[in-house]
């Protein structure tokens, strides 16, 4: 078997020192395997966005190791580290810089990577934007004109400019209403296999899960609690946690209420 | 920007302050088309006209030494916009960038860039440019310097706390994952964001270094004669009141023009920047 | 029939601006008995918060805020009330639960006196032990068992869910006859929202109160509605009994909502525009001879 593009290994964070030392993440490890998608499920406090967080390099681990390729991530990322693995944020009217233009945004990545002739930038940028489904003008729009779904969309084509292998993506769809995140979902779900393209996804919505991930790694206070193929973890989930997870989604039709029931039978009734 | 013009020019208020600004600067720039004696701005003495009363064509009046208050008046908002202009103009770059390096790196960095501000802001303004004043000839571009010298804090505070707040926004995030430089993201992506803030300043600031200046001359630490200097204009004639009250009234309503305009057109530019926001 | 707690006949909206004037409701009409749980579904910007906000009296003072047709609260033409005795009627005969429970409660009281000033509403004589003993028995009732430490507590002290159990006893505390609740729970993690949920129903059968529940997420809507209206663009699109909508879908709206909702049970992410011009569709009333 080919090695996994990204691994974990024993990889734990602590922030702070002492008595208020806080545990966020302990002791985790996995493998992603090129072309899947993890999803990361887990609620407040689970750690699961310290992981992310970790795996971008935006602050190391406190130990353990993260490997990209086989070779171990420096705590200090290199400039290729950064191409390879990515990022799309929850909320896109942040993650885009009110002043500047989407075009701007777009190029950064292509500046900062030296891809392309700088002559021939500016068409990358918009064969990018249509690729995510934007006409190519967009690029001179800011994004206050844009609605929400149009700037996940930017904020996706970003992620992609530098051609990264690894995209993490944190609840890239929360903010969206439910017929733009369908769209959002199915574009997301068409780029990982035209561009072969590796997907760890971060969220605590099971529903969206169940339709988009491979695998499912479940976080509960800092630990991984359960790792297994979607299919099988929906079936048959090992862990309480992750049945009363499965079991608290708000759900629109009655398939789904039985299932969420004959996954809660046996769990008691627990308030707080 | 053309929708900022439109809403300035729509508001009553706002509009004034445009006009006023209008006037001023229009004086400053065709005074030597505008003023009846032009060789008035320097050290001429006519004494047949000396210390008279607002009459044609002395509009204004004329000073002790007979020269013509409208004709002074003119230069003077000249020197006004120049001192504003030369001081922004070294205050803002400098403050502005000391308040986004130390926003965006914190640490040390932060630690001690803040501190030096602080040490500057706590120094009353006026006291500061006195005592630098005092210890340098009381020349016009000491003048200047000693004004600069207590601008550039307060625009150092605002962008940094503007910063420190830009920083956790998703796009400083998004740039830090790409691997953009650190000076990209403070000069490229934070500081546009703080670009309206800082106009805004400017412009209130426009009126207040106008102000100070003339406190500065009114003291007479400032603008030295023969040039016209609204301070020291005023100082002059305060010793005449209230029998030759020209002296006094219309380098003071000069004054008042300048800086009520520029405060109206900054109070709206806040409201309108802000809100786009 | 008895009169409806909350009845809405026509009821436009539109905002003067700089660029001129935008409608935002386009004549919508809802109604809410007593005792009746209504959900007002949509997405974002289609007017369903604006809609709460009317109903609270909120927009009234608003100056650029252009509204017309009727709000009627328990028979009473919310136009023809004074503002004091609209403001009387808030947090007394009507109360709201918001979408952050933490933002939402003052930081700076704790939780027994922000109590003590919401009975005081209703009982302007009422003492604060008789108030704190109230709060107790009504935190009981959602399930806060020390309900001592909670009293004494200042909001930032206490969990996400914590709080918002105790937004919902004090909205309930004066028992009002209308509980107005925009977006619940949105903030909280998922098992604390369905828990919070399951409390809120709870409660609000017990003490026979309406509530109008404002909501995006069909499936929260779903759990805990009697009766649904659905929202797009200022329009009412679809309304009937919560079985009837979610099983029967009628509008091409509901259904591209419905049809939009990753399923739990699986089967891909499906298809479907964003926008079409079907959305534009009349009304649909699924019970139409009950609602006459």
């Amino acid at each position: 078997m080919s090695t996994p593009i990204l691994e974990l290994d024993a990889v734990s964070k602590t922030f702070g020192t002492g008595a208020d030392a806080v545990h966020a993440a302990q002791s985790i490890s996995f493998a992603v395997n090129r072309g899947e998608c993890l999803a990361i499920v887990g609620e407040s406090g689970s750690g699961k966005s310290t992981v992310a967080n970790m795996i971008l390099g935006i602050y190391p681990p406190t130990s353990g190791e993260i490997r990209l390729d086989g070779s171990v991530l420096p705590a200090r990322r290199q400039l290729e580290h950064r191409r390879a693995i990515q990022l799309v944020q929850q909320n896109p009217l942040s993650s885009l810089n009110p002043k500047r233009s989407v075009g701007a945004s777009l190029r950064l990545a292509l500046d900062v990577h030296d891809i392309g002739a700088s002559s021939e930038r500016a068409k990358l940028v918009g064969a990018l934007l249509e690729e995510v489904g934007l006409p190519a003008d967009f690029a001179r729009r800011s994004p206050a004109a844009l609605s929400g779904g149009q700037r996940q969309r930017v904020a996706i084509a970003r992620a992609l400019a530098c051609q990264s292998q690894i995209v993490v993506l944190d609840e890239p769809t929360s903010a969206l209403d439910v017929l733009v995140q369908a769209r959002v979902l199915k574009l997301l779900n068409q780029l990982r296999e035209t561009r072969n393209l590796t997907f760890v996804f971060i969220t605590h919505d099971l529903s969206v899960v169940r339709n988009i991930a491979t695998r499912i790694a479940v976080f509960e206070k800092g630990r991984m609690i359960e790792l297994g193929d979607t299919e099988t973890l929906f079936a048959n989930p090992a862990h309480p946690y992750t049945r009363r997870l499965i079991s608290a989604v708000p759900v629109v039709t009655r398939e789904e209420a039985a299932l969420r029931s004959s996954l809660a039978a046996g769990l008691e009734e627990t308030t707080e | 920007m053309k929708r900022t013009l439109a809403i300035l020019l729509a508001n009553p208020l706002s509009l004034l302050g445009v006009v006023l600004v209008s006037v001023v600067i229009l004086s400053a720039v065709f005074a030597d088309f505008i003023a009846p004696f032009p060789e008035h701005r320097g050290a001429v003495v006519d004494f047949a006209n000396f210390n008279k009363p607002p009459e044609w064509p002395y509009i204004f009046g004329t000073d002790l030494v007979g020269r013509d208050m409208f004709s002074r008046i003119l230069y003077a908002y000249r020197i006004s916009l120049i001192l504003g202009i030369v001081v922004l103009a070294i205050a803002v770059p400098v403050g502005v960038t000391i308040g986004l390096v130390a926003g965006y790196l914190g640490g040390w960095t932060e630690y001690l860039l803040m501190r030096l501000t602080d040490v500057f802001l706590s120094v009353p303004p006026l006291v500061l440019a006195m005592s630098i004043m005092g210890v340098l000839q009381p020349t016009l571009a000491n003048g200047m310097l000693a004004v600069t010298a207590m601008w550039w804090p307060w625009y150092t505070r605002l962008v940094y706390n503007i910063t420190r707040g830009e920083k956790e926004e998703g796009y400083v995030l998004a740039a830090e994952v790409i691997g953009a430089s650190k000076a990209h993201i403070i000069f490229r992506e934070i500081l546009p964001n703080c670009v309206p803030a800082i106009i805004t300043k400017m412009t209130l600031d426009m009126g207040f270094v106008i102000l100070i200046a003339s406190s500065l001359s009114f003291l007479g630490l400032g603008v030295q004669p023969p040039t016209p200097d609204l301070g020291s204009m005023v100082a002059d004639g305060a010793k005449y009141l209230p029998d030759s009250w020209w002296l006094t009234i219309f380098p003071g309503l000069a004054i008042l023009v300048a800086v009520f305009g520029f405060n109206l057109i900054g109070d709206a530019l806040r409201d309108i920047l802000g809100a786009e926001q | 029939m008895s009169t409806p707690t909350l009845d809405i006949q026509n009821l436009t909206l539109g905002f003067k601006g700089y660029t001129g004037f935008t409608e935002v409701l386009h004549g919508i009409s809802l109604s809410v008995n007593p005792g009746e749980r209504v959900a007002l579904v949509g997405e974002s910007g289609s007017g369903k918060s604006v809609t709460a906000r009317i109903v609270l009296g909120l927009l009234q003072e608003l100056r650029t805020a252009r509204i017309g047709g009727s709000v009627r609260f328990e028979g009473r033409e919310l136009d023809q009330l004074s503002r004091r005795e609209r403001h009387a009627l808030r947090g007394k005969a009507m109360s709201m639960i918001f979408q952050d429970p933490t933002s939402s409660l003052n930081p700076v009281f704790r939780i027994g006196d922000q109590f003590h000033d919401v009975l005081r509403r209703a009982d302007p004589a009422i003492s604060r032990d008789a108030a704190l003993e109230r709060a107790a028995a009504i935190l009981a009732e959602v399930s806060v068992r020390d309900a001592e430490r909670v009293l004494n507590a200042f909001p930032f002290q206490l969990s996400g869910g914590l709080n918002q159990r105790v937004m919902i006893a004090m909205a309930l505390a004066n028992e009002p006859a209308l509980l107005i609740a925009d977006e619940p729970g949105t903030a909280l993690d998922v098992t604390v929202q369905a828990q919070t949920l399951h409390l809120m129903r709870k409660l609000v059968e017990e003490h026979h109160t309406a509530v109008l529940f404002i909501s995006h997420n069909l499936g929260v809507v779903r759990e805990f509605a009697d009766r649904v209206y659905v929202i797009y663009k200022g329009r009412i699109v679809e309304q009937g009994a919560t079985r009837a909508v979610f099983e029967d879908a009628r509008h091409p709206y509901t259904r591209a909502l419905m049809a939009a909702v990753p399923r739990l049970t699986g089967g891909g992410i499906p298809d479907i525009e964003e926008n079409s011009p079907d959305f534009g569709a009349p009304l649909e009333i699924h019970d139409a001879e009950a609602r006459a």
